[in-house]
């Protein structure tokens, strides 16, 4: 995929979900919170195959890439991150649909250890291993 | 994931610390989130939005630095290109951030403010990210 359709996906994803979400806030539809997030579940399970059929192809016998571990580790890194997601918005939507008690501070723990992820991440591509 | 890192810089206009900037300030917000639904409803509003706040001054700060630098190097275009750009998504940022802590802050007392309204900067930039992702590719 190119960059702009990549681009694409994601702008019409997000825009949808904003129309939707706004819509639900301001009483103007009497949806359910779980399809409000429709456009967030199809996203993500868009990025779980997209994901998994990459890591299929590298995993596949006689496929050895340069950075084959590595890559490998990046991309269950990827997964995990996209599950956590996935486990933050269903709890939030358990929330606001009242059809569990749970405290907030419960339903951003996937959210916690994502950013926290996302963070290192980022940090590991600022400050490199500088250890020589 | 779905964008690597490099394509993120390109198509976003932030550095890499900025992105981490910005993440560390959600994460800090998240946390004080869920400290005033929980624990301590007493704590305003505004004092939860602190952190978004201080990433958005902080951004500011070194895009200018950023802005000053390439100015001197003879990059003057290139310079104000990236001032005009970040200012512009941070400022749609403040102003989304500041009227959602207001309707927040006065759930009550501010019925005019409806969603709509306070999501309509991220409409405006959601238009601009497409276009400058046109660009980018």
């Amino acid at each position: 995929m190119s960059l702009a359709q990549r681009v694409l996906l994601t702008w019409i994803f997000t825009l949808v979900f904003l129309i939707m979400l706004v819509l639900k806030l301001d009483d103007k539809i009497r949806w359910n919170w779980f399809l409000v997030f429709l456009p967030v579940w199809v996203f993500d399970v868009i990025l779980v195959i997209m994901l998994v059929v990459k890591m299929a192809g590298r995993c596949k016998s006689g496929h050895e890439p340069r950075d084959g571990p590595q890559d490998l580790r990046k991309k269950s890194w990827y997964l995990v991150a996209v599950l956590l997601k996935l486990a933050f918005c269903l709890a939030l939507c358990a929330r606001l649909e009242r059809l569990a008690d749970i405290k907030v501070t419960f339903v951003c723990i996937p959210l916690w250890v994502l950013l926290l992820g996302a963070m290192a991440e980022l940090g590991y591509n600022i400050f490199p291993d500088r250890r020589d | 994931m779905l964008f690597s890192l490099r394509e993120l810089v390109q198509w976003l206009g932030f550095a890499t610390f900025e992105l981490f900037l910005h993440l560390g300030a959600l994460l800090i917000f998240s946390l004080l989130v869920a400290v005033r639904v929980d624990f301590a409803e007493a704590i305003s509003w505004w004092h939860v939005f602190v952190p978004l706040f201080t990433a958005d001054g902080l951004s500011t700060y070194f895009t200018a630095i950023v802005s000053i630098r390439l100015h001197q190097e003879g990059e003057r275009r290139l310079a104000v290109l990236r001032l005009l750009w970040v200012l512009t998504v941070l400022s749609l940022k403040l102003v989304c951030e500041v009227l959602l802590c207001q309707k927040l802050a006065d759930l009550d007392q501010a019925p005019n403010l409806w969603f709509g309204l306070i999501v309509s900067p991220l409409f405006i930039l959601l238009q601009l990210l497409m276009i400058r992702a046109c660009r980018v590719n």
